[in-house]
Protein backbone atom coordinates (compact mmCIF):
# COMPACT_ATOMS: atom_id res chain seq x y z
CA UNK A 1 0.00 0.00 0.00
CA UNK A 2 1.72 3.45 -1.29
CA UNK A 3 0.09 6.17 1.46
CA UNK A 4 1.39 9.10 -0.43
CA UNK A 5 -1.69 10.58 -1.23
CA UNK A 6 -4.01 9.10 0.97
CA UNK A 7 -5.11 12.13 2.89
CA UNK A 8 -4.82 15.97 2.90
CA UNK A 9 -4.92 18.23 6.23
CA UNK A 10 -8.31 20.42 5.61
CA UNK A 11 -8.26 22.36 8.96
CA UNK A 12 -6.45 24.13 11.31
CA UNK A 13 -6.20 25.95 14.35
CA UNK A 14 -3.78 27.51 16.87
CA UNK A 15 -3.74 30.10 20.18
CA UNK A 16 -1.43 32.50 20.53
CA UNK A 17 1.98 31.54 21.87
CA UNK A 18 1.70 33.53 25.60
CA UNK A 19 4.35 33.57 28.31
CA UNK A 20 1.58 33.18 30.91
CA UNK A 21 -1.12 31.90 29.42
CA UNK A 22 -4.93 32.63 31.56
CA UNK A 23 -6.65 29.39 30.29
CA UNK A 24 -4.99 25.84 31.35
CA UNK A 25 -2.85 23.96 28.73
CA UNK A 26 -5.65 21.27 28.85
CA UNK A 27 -7.85 24.42 27.56
CA UNK A 28 -5.80 25.41 24.93
CA UNK A 29 -5.51 21.95 23.23
CA UNK A 30 -9.06 22.30 23.19
CA UNK A 31 -9.72 25.58 21.77
CA UNK A 32 -7.25 24.90 18.97
CA UNK A 33 -8.88 21.38 18.52
CA UNK A 34 -12.31 23.01 18.12
CA UNK A 35 -10.95 25.81 15.89
CA UNK A 36 -9.38 23.32 13.65
CA UNK A 37 -12.59 21.38 13.06
CA UNK A 38 -14.68 24.51 12.56
CA UNK A 39 -12.02 25.55 10.20
CA UNK A 40 -12.20 22.51 8.26
CA UNK A 41 -15.96 22.64 7.82
CA UNK A 42 -16.65 20.05 10.25
CA UNK A 43 -18.41 19.25 12.71
CA UNK A 44 -16.92 17.42 16.57
CA UNK A 45 -18.97 14.18 15.96
CA UNK A 46 -17.83 13.93 12.46
CA UNK A 47 -14.00 13.04 14.57
CA UNK A 48 -13.08 9.48 14.83
CA UNK A 49 -9.30 9.47 15.60
CA UNK A 50 -7.56 11.91 17.76
CA UNK A 51 -3.48 11.55 18.61
CA UNK A 52 -2.37 14.26 21.00
CA UNK A 53 0.63 14.02 20.90
CA UNK A 54 2.83 13.38 24.11
CA UNK A 55 -0.63 12.52 25.73
CA UNK A 56 -0.67 15.93 27.99
CA UNK A 57 -4.39 15.82 27.70
CA UNK A 58 -5.33 12.05 26.48
CA UNK A 59 -7.26 11.22 23.37
CA UNK A 60 -10.30 9.97 25.90
CA UNK A 61 -10.32 13.35 27.64
CA UNK A 62 -10.49 15.41 24.23
CA UNK A 63 -13.18 13.33 22.92
CA UNK A 64 -15.39 13.69 26.07
CA UNK A 65 -14.99 17.53 26.22
CA UNK A 66 -15.23 18.40 22.51
CA UNK A 67 -18.14 15.48 22.12
CA UNK A 68 -16.42 12.94 20.05
CA UNK A 69 -18.94 10.07 20.43
CA UNK A 70 -17.28 7.39 18.32
CA UNK A 71 -13.32 7.19 18.48
CA UNK A 72 -12.02 4.54 16.68
CA UNK A 73 -8.71 5.17 16.79
CA UNK A 74 -6.15 6.95 19.29
CA UNK A 75 -2.63 6.77 19.84
CA UNK A 76 0.04 9.14 21.09
CA UNK A 77 3.73 9.33 19.91
CA UNK A 78 6.54 9.76 21.74
CA UNK A 79 9.00 11.16 20.52
CA UNK A 80 9.62 15.03 21.89
CA UNK A 81 9.19 17.26 19.49
CA UNK A 82 9.32 14.87 16.42
CA UNK A 83 5.50 13.38 17.91
CA UNK A 84 3.50 16.03 16.21
CA UNK A 85 4.91 15.32 12.77
CA UNK A 86 5.67 11.79 13.07
CA UNK A 87 1.74 11.60 13.65
CA UNK A 88 0.43 12.74 10.44
CA UNK A 89 2.46 9.62 9.24
CA UNK A 90 0.43 7.92 11.79
CA UNK A 91 -3.01 9.58 10.78
CA UNK A 92 -2.39 8.64 7.14
CA UNK A 93 -2.22 4.85 7.72
CA UNK A 94 -5.28 5.15 9.71
CA UNK A 95 -7.29 7.03 6.93
CA UNK A 96 -5.54 4.63 4.28
CA UNK A 97 -6.43 1.43 5.99
CA UNK A 98 -10.24 2.77 6.84
CA UNK A 99 -9.60 2.52 10.53
CA UNK A 100 -10.40 6.16 11.12
CA UNK A 101 -12.02 8.39 8.90
CA UNK A 102 -11.32 11.85 10.46
CA UNK A 103 -8.31 12.68 12.66
CA UNK A 104 -7.48 15.07 15.02
CA UNK A 105 -3.69 16.12 15.49
CA UNK A 106 -2.98 18.02 18.59
CA UNK A 107 -0.39 19.67 20.72
CA UNK A 108 -0.41 21.87 23.57
CA UNK A 109 1.26 22.81 26.95
CA UNK A 110 2.31 25.14 29.41
CA UNK A 111 5.58 24.94 28.00
CA UNK A 112 6.75 28.64 29.59
CA UNK A 113 4.08 28.36 32.78
CA UNK A 114 4.86 25.06 34.10
CA UNK A 115 8.30 26.01 34.78
CA UNK A 116 7.04 28.41 37.03
CA UNK A 117 5.04 27.77 39.37
CA UNK A 118 3.68 30.97 40.48
CA UNK A 119 2.08 31.51 36.49
CA UNK A 120 0.58 27.82 36.43
CA UNK A 121 -3.28 27.67 35.72
CA UNK A 122 -4.62 25.27 37.89
CA UNK A 123 -2.76 21.88 39.39
CA UNK A 124 -0.19 20.76 36.97
CA UNK A 125 -1.81 17.65 35.08
CA UNK A 126 0.83 14.73 33.37
CA UNK A 127 4.30 15.37 33.28
CA UNK A 128 6.14 14.78 30.19
CA UNK A 129 7.19 10.78 29.68
CA UNK A 130 11.05 10.88 28.70
CA UNK A 131 11.76 7.71 26.93
CA UNK A 132 15.46 7.96 27.56
CA UNK A 133 14.61 8.66 31.76
CA UNK A 134 16.69 5.78 32.90
CA UNK A 135 19.72 6.20 30.74
CA UNK A 136 19.38 9.74 31.54
CA UNK A 137 19.31 9.62 35.42
CA UNK A 138 22.35 7.10 35.73
CA UNK A 139 24.49 9.01 33.25
CA UNK A 140 23.93 12.08 32.39
CA UNK A 141 21.76 13.49 35.43
CA UNK A 142 25.04 13.14 38.15
CA UNK A 143 27.06 15.26 36.44
CA UNK A 144 24.85 18.13 35.85
CA UNK A 145 23.29 17.33 32.31
CA UNK A 146 19.69 17.81 32.45
CA UNK A 147 18.45 19.95 29.55
CA UNK A 148 17.79 19.85 25.72
CA UNK A 149 20.60 22.04 25.31
CA UNK A 150 23.28 20.09 27.50
CA UNK A 151 21.88 17.19 25.99
CA UNK A 152 22.36 17.89 22.26
CA UNK A 153 25.42 20.01 23.30
CA UNK A 154 27.32 16.15 22.86
CA UNK A 155 26.69 16.23 19.40
CA UNK A 156 26.98 20.08 18.49
CA UNK A 157 30.40 20.48 20.20
CA UNK A 158 31.58 17.20 17.92
CA UNK A 159 29.93 18.79 14.29
CA UNK A 160 31.12 22.30 15.13
CA UNK A 161 34.92 21.03 15.85
CA UNK A 162 34.71 18.62 13.05
CA UNK A 163 33.27 21.48 9.92
CA UNK A 164 34.74 24.69 11.67
CA UNK A 165 31.05 25.80 12.32
CA UNK A 166 30.87 29.48 13.85
CA UNK A 167 28.73 31.37 15.56
CA UNK A 168 28.30 33.66 12.57
CA UNK A 169 26.77 30.46 10.94
CA UNK A 170 24.69 30.10 13.28
CA UNK A 171 23.13 33.46 13.54
CA UNK A 172 21.85 33.20 9.76
CA UNK A 173 19.03 30.92 11.17
CA UNK A 174 18.12 32.87 14.34
CA UNK A 175 18.24 36.83 12.74
CA UNK A 176 16.24 35.16 9.68
CA UNK A 177 13.53 33.30 11.75
CA UNK A 178 13.42 36.81 13.98
CA UNK A 179 12.88 38.86 10.17
CA UNK A 180 10.09 36.72 9.27
CA UNK A 181 8.81 36.79 12.99
CA UNK A 182 7.98 40.11 12.12
CA UNK A 183 5.68 39.69 9.26
CA UNK A 184 3.28 37.50 11.90
CA UNK A 185 1.10 39.02 14.47
CA UNK A 186 0.77 35.68 16.16
CA UNK A 187 4.93 35.74 16.75
CA UNK A 188 5.89 36.30 20.16
CA UNK A 189 9.11 38.14 19.12
CA UNK A 190 7.38 39.99 16.11
CA UNK A 191 8.85 43.94 16.69
CA UNK A 192 11.80 42.63 18.50
CA UNK A 193 14.51 43.70 16.58
CA UNK A 194 17.52 41.43 16.72
CA UNK A 195 20.94 42.31 15.12
CA UNK A 196 23.84 39.99 14.18
CA UNK A 197 25.79 41.68 17.32
CA UNK A 198 23.13 41.21 19.59
CA UNK A 199 23.21 37.50 18.56
CA UNK A 200 26.90 37.38 19.34
CA UNK A 201 26.44 39.39 22.98
CA UNK A 202 23.80 36.84 23.87
CA UNK A 203 25.26 34.35 26.85
CA UNK A 204 26.33 30.93 26.36
CA UNK A 205 23.34 28.40 27.36
CA UNK A 206 26.03 25.01 26.67
CA UNK A 207 28.67 25.53 24.62
CA UNK A 208 28.15 26.15 21.56
CA UNK A 209 24.41 27.38 21.98
CA UNK A 210 23.62 31.01 23.16
CA UNK A 211 20.76 31.99 24.48
CA UNK A 212 19.35 33.20 20.41
CA UNK A 213 20.48 30.09 19.47
CA UNK A 214 17.96 28.32 21.74
CA UNK A 215 14.17 27.87 20.89
CA UNK A 216 11.49 29.88 22.98
CA UNK A 217 9.39 29.08 25.87
CA UNK A 218 5.68 30.03 25.56
CA UNK A 219 1.91 28.38 26.46
CA UNK A 220 0.09 27.62 23.51
CA UNK A 221 -1.31 25.14 21.16
CA UNK A 222 -2.49 23.83 17.71
CA UNK A 223 -4.06 21.42 15.79
CA UNK A 224 -4.71 20.04 12.12
CA UNK A 225 -7.48 17.93 10.95
CA UNK A 226 -6.65 15.37 8.29
CA UNK A 227 -9.38 12.79 6.26
CA UNK A 228 -9.01 11.40 2.57
CA UNK A 229 -8.20 13.41 -0.68
CA UNK A 230 -11.68 12.09 -1.73
CA UNK A 231 -13.67 13.89 1.40
CA UNK A 232 -11.57 16.71 1.41
CA UNK A 233 -12.85 18.54 -1.91
CA UNK A 234 -16.20 18.86 -0.53
CA UNK A 235 -14.72 20.86 2.25
CA UNK A 236 -13.79 24.65 2.35
CA UNK A 237 -10.32 25.00 2.17
CA UNK A 238 -7.63 24.30 -0.25
CA UNK A 239 -6.70 20.76 0.69
CA UNK A 240 -3.20 20.20 1.67
CA UNK A 241 -2.29 16.78 0.62
CA UNK A 242 0.13 14.53 2.63
CA UNK A 243 2.49 13.51 0.04
CA UNK A 244 5.12 11.32 1.78
CA UNK A 245 6.66 10.97 5.72
CA UNK A 246 8.62 9.14 8.10
CA UNK A 247 9.83 8.84 11.23
CA UNK A 248 13.45 7.93 12.00
CA UNK A 249 15.27 6.86 15.50
CA UNK A 250 19.56 7.43 15.89
CA UNK A 251 20.81 4.15 17.67
CA UNK A 252 20.84 3.73 20.46
CA UNK A 253 18.00 6.24 20.81
CA UNK A 254 17.99 6.29 24.10
CA UNK A 255 21.54 7.00 24.58
CA UNK A 256 23.59 9.70 22.60
CA UNK A 257 27.39 9.27 23.36
CA UNK A 258 27.64 5.59 22.20
CA UNK A 259 25.73 5.92 18.95
CA UNK A 260 28.48 4.80 16.14
CA UNK A 261 28.41 8.37 14.78
CA UNK A 262 27.25 11.33 17.02
CA UNK A 263 26.46 13.04 13.88
CA UNK A 264 23.48 11.14 12.51
CA UNK A 265 20.15 12.03 13.05
CA UNK A 266 16.96 9.85 13.17
CA UNK A 267 16.35 12.06 10.11
CA UNK A 268 19.14 10.91 8.19
CA UNK A 269 16.88 7.75 7.70
CA UNK A 270 13.37 9.30 7.71
CA UNK A 271 14.61 11.73 4.84
CA UNK A 272 15.14 9.44 2.01
CA UNK A 273 12.17 7.08 2.80
CA UNK A 274 9.92 10.05 2.78
CA UNK A 275 11.43 11.86 -0.20
CA UNK A 276 11.47 8.44 -2.15
CA UNK A 277 7.05 7.98 -0.87
CA UNK A 278 6.73 11.33 -2.28
CA UNK A 279 8.67 11.05 -5.58
CA UNK A 280 10.34 14.25 -5.07
CA UNK A 281 13.50 15.86 -3.91
CA UNK A 282 14.88 18.23 -1.62
CA UNK A 283 14.97 20.80 -4.29
CA UNK A 284 11.72 20.92 -5.33
CA UNK A 285 10.96 22.27 -2.37
CA UNK A 286 9.65 26.08 -2.38
CA UNK A 287 9.19 26.30 1.74
CA UNK A 288 11.14 24.52 4.30
CA UNK A 289 9.36 24.26 7.90
CA UNK A 290 12.28 22.76 10.12
CA UNK A 291 12.17 22.54 13.59
CA UNK A 292 14.16 24.97 15.10
CA UNK A 293 15.02 23.73 18.82
CA UNK A 294 18.37 25.11 18.71
CA UNK A 295 19.86 26.87 15.71
CA UNK A 296 23.03 24.67 15.23
CA UNK A 297 20.35 21.13 14.71
CA UNK A 298 18.71 22.88 12.19
CA UNK A 299 22.26 22.66 10.56
CA UNK A 300 22.35 19.41 11.00
CA UNK A 301 19.09 18.02 9.88
CA UNK A 302 19.21 20.34 6.47
CA UNK A 303 22.43 18.41 5.80
CA UNK A 304 20.18 14.84 6.95
CA UNK A 305 17.45 16.17 4.45
CA UNK A 306 20.27 16.14 1.37
CA UNK A 307 20.32 20.19 1.15
CA UNK A 308 23.61 20.29 1.87
CA UNK A 309 26.91 17.80 2.21
CA UNK A 310 27.95 17.18 5.88
CA UNK A 311 29.45 20.47 7.10
CA UNK A 312 28.21 22.31 4.27
CA UNK A 313 24.62 23.73 5.63
CA UNK A 314 26.84 26.80 6.68
CA UNK A 315 26.92 27.82 3.01
CA UNK A 316 23.12 27.00 2.67
CA UNK A 317 21.90 29.57 5.13
CA UNK A 318 24.26 32.29 4.51
CA UNK A 319 23.27 35.01 1.88
CA UNK A 320 19.40 35.17 2.18
CA UNK A 321 18.77 32.07 0.75
CA UNK A 322 16.56 30.96 3.93
CA UNK A 323 15.05 33.91 3.81
CA UNK A 324 11.72 35.28 2.25
CA UNK A 325 12.73 36.21 -1.33
CA UNK A 326 15.46 33.51 -1.08
CA UNK A 327 15.66 30.24 -2.76
CA UNK A 328 14.35 28.29 0.10
CA UNK A 329 12.50 29.99 2.50
CA UNK A 330 12.69 28.62 6.23
CA UNK A 331 10.25 28.37 8.95
CA UNK A 332 8.35 31.67 7.36
CA UNK A 333 6.29 31.90 10.73
CA UNK A 334 9.23 32.48 13.11
CA UNK A 335 9.63 29.21 13.74
CA UNK A 336 10.31 27.95 17.79
CA UNK A 337 12.96 30.37 17.93
CA UNK A 338 11.13 33.74 17.33
CA UNK A 339 7.32 32.30 16.70
CA UNK A 340 6.61 29.89 19.66
CA UNK A 341 7.34 26.28 20.51
CA UNK A 342 4.28 24.33 20.12
CA UNK A 343 6.42 21.24 18.94
CA UNK A 344 6.34 22.14 15.50
CA UNK A 345 2.83 21.61 15.05
CA UNK A 346 2.93 25.36 14.42
CA UNK A 347 5.32 24.35 11.28
CA UNK A 348 2.62 21.69 10.03
CA UNK A 349 0.26 24.90 10.40
CA UNK A 350 2.25 27.45 8.35
CA UNK A 351 3.24 24.65 6.22
CA UNK A 352 -0.91 24.41 5.76
CA UNK A 353 -0.90 28.27 4.95
CA UNK A 354 1.62 28.43 2.72
CA UNK A 355 0.17 26.08 0.50
CA UNK A 356 -3.33 27.28 1.02
CA UNK A 357 -1.79 31.03 -0.06
CA UNK A 358 -2.78 32.10 3.48
CA UNK A 359 0.17 32.97 4.45
CA UNK A 360 -0.27 37.00 4.34
CA UNK A 361 2.39 39.07 4.09
CA UNK A 362 5.28 35.38 4.47
CA UNK A 363 3.27 33.86 1.18
CA UNK A 364 6.01 32.34 -0.42
CA UNK A 365 4.62 33.07 -3.99
CA UNK A 366 3.16 30.34 -5.74
CA UNK A 367 4.07 27.68 -3.23
CA UNK A 368 2.95 24.49 -4.37
CA UNK A 369 5.27 21.83 -2.43
CA UNK A 370 6.53 22.32 1.58
CA UNK A 371 8.55 20.47 3.70
CA UNK A 372 8.14 19.65 7.44
CA UNK A 373 10.31 18.12 9.86
CA UNK A 374 10.05 16.81 13.67
CA UNK A 375 12.89 16.58 15.90
CA UNK A 376 12.77 15.64 19.64
CA UNK A 377 14.14 13.56 22.55
CA UNK A 378 17.62 12.41 21.85
CA UNK A 379 17.95 13.16 17.99
CA UNK A 380 14.85 11.21 17.11
CA UNK A 381 13.09 12.47 13.34
CA UNK A 382 10.28 13.11 11.60
CA UNK A 383 9.47 14.06 8.00
CA UNK A 384 6.06 15.44 6.11
CA UNK A 385 5.82 16.32 2.52
CA UNK A 386 3.16 18.39 1.56
CA UNK A 387 1.37 19.78 -1.69
CA UNK A 388 -0.93 21.86 -2.34
CA UNK A 389 -4.28 20.05 -3.91
CA UNK A 390 -6.89 20.14 -6.27
CA UNK A 391 -10.37 22.19 -5.59
CA UNK B 1 21.09 28.37 46.57
CA UNK B 2 23.20 25.12 46.27
CA UNK B 3 22.45 22.05 47.07
CA UNK B 4 23.80 18.38 47.15
CA UNK B 5 24.30 17.06 44.13
CA UNK B 6 22.26 14.16 43.32
CA UNK B 7 22.95 10.56 43.27
CA UNK B 8 21.06 8.26 41.25
CA UNK B 9 20.12 4.56 42.68
CA UNK B 10 20.59 2.41 39.66
CA UNK B 11 19.52 -0.57 39.04
CA UNK B 12 19.87 -3.95 37.30
CA UNK B 13 22.62 -3.97 35.03
CA UNK B 14 22.94 -0.08 35.75
CA UNK B 15 24.02 -1.67 39.39
CA UNK B 16 26.05 -3.97 38.58
CA UNK B 17 28.27 -1.59 36.39
CA UNK B 18 28.69 1.20 39.35
CA UNK B 19 29.34 -1.39 41.91
CA UNK B 20 32.29 -2.82 39.91
CA UNK B 21 33.66 0.88 39.57
CA UNK B 22 32.97 1.00 43.36
CA UNK B 23 35.01 -2.34 44.86
CA UNK B 24 37.72 -1.91 42.44
CA UNK B 25 38.26 1.22 41.53
CA UNK B 26 38.39 0.77 37.67
CA UNK B 27 35.78 1.74 34.91
CA UNK B 28 34.01 -1.57 34.00
CA UNK B 29 32.29 -2.14 31.17
CA UNK B 30 30.06 -4.74 29.84
CA UNK B 31 31.35 -7.61 27.43
CA UNK B 32 30.01 -10.35 25.31
CA UNK B 33 31.76 -13.72 25.87
CA UNK B 34 30.18 -15.09 22.53
CA UNK B 35 32.23 -12.37 20.64
CA UNK B 36 33.71 -10.06 22.59
CA UNK B 37 32.05 -6.82 21.34
CA UNK B 38 32.17 -4.12 24.62
CA UNK B 39 28.89 -2.17 25.20
CA UNK B 40 28.11 0.46 27.14
CA UNK B 41 25.59 1.62 29.02
CA UNK B 42 25.04 -2.64 29.78
CA UNK B 43 22.13 -4.01 27.78
CA UNK B 44 20.20 -7.41 28.28
CA UNK B 45 21.86 -8.72 24.73
CA UNK B 46 25.16 -8.16 22.88
CA UNK B 47 24.12 -5.43 20.09
CA UNK B 48 26.63 -7.28 17.76
CA UNK B 49 25.69 -10.73 17.79
CA UNK B 50 22.83 -10.90 20.16
CA UNK B 51 24.18 -13.35 22.29
CA UNK B 52 22.70 -12.99 25.95
CA UNK B 53 25.82 -14.50 27.47
CA UNK B 54 27.52 -10.69 29.01
CA UNK B 55 29.95 -9.87 31.77
CA UNK B 56 31.59 -7.09 32.48
CA UNK B 57 35.72 -6.61 32.40
CA UNK B 58 37.80 -4.01 33.91
CA UNK B 59 39.39 -1.08 31.89
CA UNK B 60 42.90 0.88 32.05
CA UNK B 61 41.01 3.97 33.11
CA UNK B 62 42.14 5.66 30.43
CA UNK B 63 40.49 7.06 26.96
CA UNK B 64 40.67 10.38 24.64
CA UNK B 65 38.29 13.49 24.19
CA UNK B 66 35.63 12.69 21.85
CA UNK B 67 33.04 15.50 22.42
CA UNK B 68 32.56 18.21 25.51
CA UNK B 69 29.65 20.02 26.61
CA UNK B 70 30.09 23.51 28.86
CA UNK B 71 27.00 24.54 30.82
CA UNK B 72 26.76 28.00 31.71
CA UNK B 73 23.75 27.59 32.90
CA UNK B 74 22.25 25.19 34.76
CA UNK B 75 18.84 23.85 36.02
CA UNK B 76 20.57 21.54 38.76
CA UNK B 77 20.55 23.42 41.92
CA UNK B 78 23.37 20.83 42.97
CA UNK B 79 25.64 22.35 40.48
CA UNK B 80 25.13 26.17 40.44
CA UNK B 81 28.67 27.03 42.53
CA UNK B 82 30.09 24.78 39.41
CA UNK B 83 29.34 27.03 36.66
CA UNK B 84 30.79 26.70 34.18
CA UNK B 85 31.57 23.23 34.05
CA UNK B 86 32.45 20.65 31.06
CA UNK B 87 30.74 17.47 30.83
CA UNK B 88 33.44 15.24 28.84
CA UNK B 89 32.41 12.32 26.40
CA UNK B 90 35.32 9.74 26.46
CA UNK B 91 36.33 7.43 23.71
CA UNK B 92 37.48 4.07 24.79
CA UNK B 93 40.20 2.29 23.41
CA UNK B 94 38.19 -0.86 23.95
CA UNK B 95 34.92 0.75 21.61
CA UNK B 96 32.45 2.22 24.61
CA UNK B 97 32.11 5.81 25.29
CA UNK B 98 32.06 7.62 28.75
CA UNK B 99 30.53 10.36 30.22
CA UNK B 100 32.54 12.11 33.14
CA UNK B 101 33.08 15.36 34.74
CA UNK B 102 36.54 17.42 33.34
CA UNK B 103 38.53 18.88 36.07
CA UNK B 104 41.05 20.41 33.50
CA UNK B 105 40.66 23.78 31.91
CA UNK B 106 37.86 23.55 29.56
CA UNK B 107 39.08 26.40 26.82
CA UNK B 108 41.84 24.51 25.85
CA UNK B 109 39.67 21.17 25.58
CA UNK B 110 40.31 19.14 22.03
CA UNK B 111 39.31 16.28 20.06
CA UNK B 112 41.83 13.12 20.56
CA UNK B 113 43.15 14.79 23.45
CA UNK B 114 44.41 11.92 26.46
CA UNK B 115 42.59 11.60 29.53
CA UNK B 116 42.34 9.56 32.37
CA UNK B 117 39.41 8.37 34.30
CA UNK B 118 39.19 8.64 37.89
CA UNK B 119 36.07 6.75 39.95
CA UNK B 120 34.91 7.87 43.07
CA UNK B 121 32.79 5.88 44.62
CA UNK B 122 29.39 8.32 46.16
CA UNK B 123 27.65 5.50 47.22
CA UNK B 124 27.54 1.25 47.30
CA UNK B 125 25.24 1.39 44.12
CA UNK B 126 26.73 4.40 42.99
CA UNK B 127 30.17 5.60 40.97
CA UNK B 128 30.96 8.99 39.50
CA UNK B 129 33.41 9.47 37.30
CA UNK B 130 36.18 12.34 36.89
CA UNK B 131 37.75 13.04 34.18
CA UNK B 132 41.50 14.58 34.35
CA UNK B 133 43.00 16.28 31.41
ZN1 LIG C 1 28.27 -10.50 21.07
Amino acid sequence: MNLSGSCAIVGIGETDYVRGAKESSADLILRASAQAIADAGLKPSDIDGILPSANFLSSEEIAANLGVPNMTYSVSVLMGGASPTASLQSAAMAIACGVAKTVLVTFGWDGYSAFRRERRVGPQRQQMQMPFAEVSRNYYAPYGVRSAAQWYSFYLTRYVQTYGVQPEDAANIALASRRHAHLNDKALMAGREMTLEDYLASPYIAEPLRKLDCCLETDCACAVVLTSVERAKDLPHTPVVWLGGAEGHPYPADEITNRPDLLKLGLHTAAPTAFAMAGVKPTDMDVLEIYDCFTYVVMMELEALGFAEPGGAKEFVANGNIELGGRFPMNTHGGLLSQGHCWGLNHVVEATRQLRHDAGRAQVADAELALVTGYGDLGDGSVAILGRGDR
Amino acid sequence: MATAKYTPRPLGLDREFFQLAVTTGKLHLQHCNACGHHQHPPRRFCAQCGSGDLGFVPTANRGEVYSWTVSHFTVDSGWVDDLPYATVVVQLPEGPRLVGAYTGDASTLAIGQPVSIRPEARTEDYCFFWIDG
